[in-house]
């Protein structure tokens, strides 16, 4: 049961699932970080990035026009999102933010349900990385690989713009000292706007880029959403290298256990934030004081 | 609120059982909706004592919904059990039994570590109940056949069955549900419970364990959710295996917040609008599943615009009419109540040990380094018993770290700490107080959502039921002593006119003032205050000076301030702290005409700055 | 007409009130220094002016323009810093990068070379992270991190507390090269050797209250007022 090429090519589904929770949990945790607020919407954002995309490329045929429309649709959701609501929340307990963040994440998933039903849509991968690939040891889906490659050039692209421009530096003062950047001329709540975003975007461009691998449901966010706190326990909150860190720990440990028996792949997951907590109870990456 | 009719809500919820069965059907409840209401009602009972209560939010509660479901469950069919409540008691301390376990790990955390952490086990007891317990659990089959209810009175049988004789069966599990919660809230752990909601760390301060008291709130909820999950089997005569989504957590968490959080009715409340809301846009107004976008769409509204929700917006309302009322008397009583005559002198409470006659607190050596900063090196500190010292020192001279550490709140780098000739090095501030040592903060650290006699109530509770308690059942006004030492608290800070105002509604010198009562309850021997003079203008400096004066009778105290004029009446020795380091000590006399003293306050005047 | 002036201002912190109607003005290219004891208002009154305390009442006109109440962005935007007690450095930032972000928004900068060479210490700690900067170097980058912003108005609240004395003494060089070349400062300190070398005039604050003003050279005659607001 347990073969060579069979544990190299979960190895490499660890990657490719490691490598999307790695981007939704860095959305997740630049927004935690700057703004304080946990997002509990931001597996609907994952989800409304894959319909948004799924639309855009029926309309176009092109999947490249479909994952930056998908991912253009969501930033400025995000956007919306924090200028009219999340905003007035910024003063009010954390428990308020909990729960208004959860309610925006049952409309959102509600009205997609209203659109396009509860079916499954299936979007095919595009022409080019379609069918399979000989790696010389082992076939392999075609475009789970590209997902890798995908994935990995959106999380360059975000370090990029984390540490060598002037927006990622003013994020990365940000989530240190809002305070203190206000104070140096620079008007933080259009920041908190763009980190809003910028982090709805990175969930956005995850769910379109996903959405090939597994057909498309409302709930496809929920259970993303799980995996993307587990991912942001074990890395530390607000720290983008521990997002990439424990997203790539939970991607190995979902595959690896799924190869056993998939029942306990939670349970190992679960475990494995356990762990993390009793050692290091503000994770791996993680800065004290940040809760 | 109501106090003076003991029983007013047991008996209204009472009423409005019975009644239910009368009206309900007018308004369009099925009895098969009605019940669904109070099994989350019952379910909610517990969550509110959890998050309206405590404080805290958990999105976990489906975890043992279903255990205490399944559990119950499995005994009535594939175990063959016939006692359908004795199943569902099991049911449910198997529930709890996983909430303390699972409470041990979620409350490391607290904020949305907490919740981030209670969602990811939700979800795993979902898969683990599709999977790896499938053979127990029916997987998404789940368990058919949960029989319904019966008991045998020896001359006759009753069977519960369908509707209304079902109704009467969970009704009856509802109404026990809350005399046992009401009589929870209403107990001197449900006092500390909101108090950890309010301000943790001062909860901390005065003396409680509240990990032991969060971890007690979780376990409660956690049986509750049990038990609910058993009734929800045995209404449908089946239990689904989506008791376990966290869908489920998610509807209890909305129920309680439209219902209104921190009422135990808020849950029934919300849950009757859902179930109500689903029926009525479903059937009536032909909205398919667009239900529950408009459940979403109220929901976020009010937790936007309505923050206690709809019971809590019906309590604001009914506060607002008779509110004004009941302001106008405390006013007129707080003219009378100016002349009034001082209060006798607290004692503070009884040596442990009568035999020690060394001085109170001994401090040697004490270091405290931030990385590279030192904070406090080598400090010697010590204070008679009955003595009044006074601490002042420059700015960063590490007055506040050196507070810190006596009461251990921070641990020092190096040094020992010895109140009492014991050695408290190391110990918890929890535990110090517990000993008799306490502090009022230089920034209020109150209880900001209770009135100023519940803030007293949760500091004199720590000294007289010590850290940690579970007298769960008890009724505050049963504790012996509580009373008089509130009362005699309210007196002494000069608050018994606002006794039962909120906190929030106070000036600031009267917060001021309850910082102090706070710190009182606790009936400390020794009492740090930490610029108990800030932020006063100069006519409530003087009467808190005479405060001061009046609690210092029988007890020690170590106070810091920067009003130099009130300090020096105030107290007899005074400690001078420069760079972390004590430069001197003596009389106020001598401190006022010491050139060392000078110099470090005027910084050399007459030194030259070399350019 | 002055470069700043307050009238009527009240500033609370959370319903604690500390501020009560101070009045106070700064004349272009004048060193003020304000003294005080710990806790009489004299940090909360840059911060209000910096608009990181957002007064309750009065009026602060600064350069035409009445700010009283704006963000502090904006505050920033129209040519006020503010150095932070805590220095406030951006610990992940390295020092260039602090120094950079802080010019962003400025219309006109200072030439990273003119920081340099004002602060050479900077120049060789310049990849440096900000967390591993010693006191000393952080509040000359905290400084540095004002001065880019070609500031008309500079405000120092404690910028020698803790420091070694010759560090200190590097800093009121500086701080004197400044004034020299007419930056306007407001200092709030605790050295009074320090303060009445630098400053031009002084206005004493007690319990919230402005109780004295006047040049520095008639207080350095006048012990007795000292004695009175800030000895013991």
């Amino acid at each position: 049961m347990i073969s060579w090429p069979n544990l190299v090519s979960q190895l490499f589904n660890g990657l490719a699932l490691g490598a999307l929770l790695a981007l939704i949990s860095s959305g997740l945790t630049i927004i935690y970080g700057t703004l304080g607020v946990l997002n509990l919407a931001h597996g609907a954002m994952f989800m409304i990035g894959g319909y948004a995309g799924f639309v855009a490329y029926q309309y176009t045929g092109s999947f490249i026009v479909a994952v930056i429309a998908g991912s253009l649709f969501v930033m400025l959701l995000g956007v919306l999102m924090e200028r009219v609501i999340i905003r007035h929340f910024y003063h009010r307990p954390h428990e308020d933010q909990l729960l208004v963040t959860f309610g925006l994440g049952i409309c959102f998933v509600e009205i997609v349900r209203l659109i396009f039903s509860s079916q499954s849509q299936v979007v095919s991968p595009p022409p080019l990385f379609q069918g399979i690939t000989n790696l010389g040891f082992m076939y392999y889906p075609t475009y789970r690989l590209a997902v890798v490659g995908i994935v990995a050039i959106a999380l360059g692209a975000l370090f990029l713009v984390l540490y060598r421009t002037r927006l990622g530096m003013i994020v990365r003062a940000g989530i240190e000292d809002s305070v203190m950047v206000d104070s140096l001329g620079i008007n933080v709540y259009r920041v908190f706007m763009v980190v809003f975003g910028i982090g709805a975007m990175a969930a956005g461009f995850a769910g379109i880029v996903n959405a090939p691998v597994v057909s498309l449901t409302p709930g496809v966010g929920d259970d993303i959403l799980v995996e993307t706190f587990v991912v942001v326990v074990i890395g530390g909150v607000g720290s983008f290298p521990g997002a990439i860190l424990g997203g790539l720990i939970a991607g190995e440990i979902i595959s690896v256990t799924s190869m056993f028996n998939p029942g306990y792949a939670y349970v190992m997951l679960f475990a494995a934030m356990t762990l993390v907590l009793v050692v290091r109870p503000h994770g791996l990456l993680g800065v004290q004081g940040r809760e | 609120m109501l106090k003076q009719r003991p029983f007013l809500i047991e008996t209204l919820t009472a009423i409005g059982l019975i009644a239910a069965p009368f009206v309900l059907p007018h308004l369009g409840f099925a009895p098969n909706t009605v019940n669904r209401i109070l099994v989350w009602g019952l379910f909610g009972l517990g969550f509110d004592i959890l998050f309206g209560f405590t404080g805290l939010l958990s999105f976990g509660q489906s975890a043992f919904y279903g255990t205490g479901g399944f559990v119950a469950a499995y005994l009535l069919t594939r175990a063959g059990f016939g006692n359908v409540l004795v199943a569902l008691i099991i049911g449910m301390i198997a529930a709890a039994a996983t909430g303390y376990v699972i409470g041990l790990i979620a409350l490391r955390r607290t904020g949305i570590y907490f919740a981030m952490i209670t969602v990811a086990i939700a979800e795993v007891f979902y898969f683990v109940e599709f999977n790896p317990l499938s053979d127990f659990t029916g997987g998404e089959n789940g368990l058919p056949g949960v029989p319904m209810p019966s008991f045998n009175l020896g001359f006759t049988t009753i069977h519960f069955t369908d509707g209304w004789s079902l109704y009467q069966f969970i009704a009856l599990c509802y109404f026990i549900g809350v005399i046992i919660a009401l009589r929870i809230v209403r107990s001197p752990v449900g006092a500390i419970f909101s108090a950890i909601r309010d301000n943790p760390l001062r909860a901390t301060a005065v003396g409680h364990n509240i990990h032991g008291y969060k971890l007690t709130a979780f376990v409660i909820a956690a049986a509750y959710a049990g038990f609910a999950g058993g009734l929800l089997g045995v209404l449908q005569a089946f239990m689904p295996p989506d008791a376990f989504t966290f869908d489920t957590s998610g509807q209890l968490v909305m129920q309680t917040a439209i219902g209104g959080r921190g009422t135990l009715f808020g849950p029934l409340v919300g849950a009757a609008v859902w179930l109500f809301l689903q029926d009525f846009l479903q059937a009536a107004l032909d909205l398919g599943a667009a239900w529950k976008l408009v459940l979403g769409v109220v929901f976020v509204l009010l937790v936007c615009f309505l923050r206690g929700g709809i019971v809590g917006g019906l309590a604001d309302l009914y506060r607002l009419v008779s509110g004004k009322r009941a302001r106008k008397e405390a006013e007129q009583q707080t003219e009378i109540g100016a002349a009034r005559p001082l209060p006798a002198p607290m004692q503070a409470r009884e040596v442990a040990h009568p035999a020690y006659s060394g001085p109170i607190l001994k401090a040697t050596g004490l270091t405290k380094r931030y990385g590279g900063l030192v904070a406090n090196s080598n400090v010697d500190f010590s204070v008679d018993q009955g003595e009044l010292r006074g601490i002042i020192g420059p700015n960063g001279a590490g007055k506040s770290t050196f507070f810190k550490m006596l009461t251990c709140e921070i641990a020092p780098t190096s040094g020992q700490i010895v109140f009492e000739g014991r050695d408290i090095t190391g110990l918890k501030v929890t535990e110090v107080c517990q000993l008799g040592l306490t502090k009022s903060y230089q920034v209020n650290q109150l209880f900001t959502g209770l009135t100023v006699r519940q803030n007293l109530t949760i500091a004199a509770l720590a000294e007289l039921r010590g850290k940690f308690r579970l007298d769960l059942f008890r009724k505050l006004a049963n504790v012996k002593g509580l009373s008089e030492q509130v009362e005699h608290t309210l007196a002494l800070v000069n608050l018994t006119a606002r006794a039962d105002t909120q906190v929030a509604e106070l000036a600031y010198g009267e917060k001021r003032r309850l910082e102090i009562g706070l710190a009182l309850a606790t009936s400390p021997r020794l009492l740090l205050l930490d610029e108990p003079l800030a932020g006063m203008s100069p006519r409530e400096r003087v009467e808190t000076v005479k405060l001061l004066k009046s609690i210092a009778r029988g007890r020690t105290m170590i106070i810091i301030d920067h009003d130099m004029d009130s300090l020096f009446e105030l107290v007899q020795r005074v400690t001078v702290l420069q760079e972390g380091r004590v430069l001197l000590d003596g009389t106020p006399e001598e401190i006022r005409t010491n050139a060392a003293v000078q110099e470090a306050y005027l910084g050399g005047v007459n030194g030259e700055i070399a350019a | 007409m002055s470069l700043i002036e307050v009238n009527g201002l009240n500033s609370y912190y959370g319903d604690s009130h500390i501020l009560f109607d101070v009045a106070m003005r700064v004349e272009r290219h004048e060193v003020v220094a304000l003294l005080g004891r710990n806790g009489a208002g004299k940090s909360t009154t840059l911060k209000s002016l910096m608009g990181v305390v957002t007064p309750r009442s009065g009026t602060i006109r600064f350069d035409g323009i009445d700010i009283a109440g704006r963000r502090s962005h904006r505050i920033a935007q129209a040519g006020m810093q503010l150095v932070h007690e805590e220095r406030r450095i951006f610990g992940s930032l390295s020092v260039e990068e602090n120094i950079v972000l802080a010019g962003f928004t400025a219309p006109k900068r200072w030439p990273l070379e003119r920081i340099y060479a004002m602060f050479p210490r900077l120049k060789e700690r310049r990849n440096n992270r900000g967390t591993e900067l010693s006191g000393g170097e952080q509040q000359m980058l905290a400084i540095a991190r004002a001065l880019v912003r070609n500031p008309k108005i500079i405000l120092l609240d404690e910028p020698f507390e803790g420091l070694a004395p010759v560090i200190v003494h590097d800093l009121v060089r500086a701080c004197r090269e400044l004034a020299a070349a007419g930056q306007t400062i407001v200092l709030v300190e605790q050295n009074l050797a320090a303060t009445l070398a630098l400053a031009q005039r002084i206005y004493i604050i007690n319990n919230g209250h402005i109780v004295h003003e006047g040049p520095a050279q008639e207080l350095k005659a006048q012990p007795e007022l000292l004695q009175r607001y800030l000895g013991v």
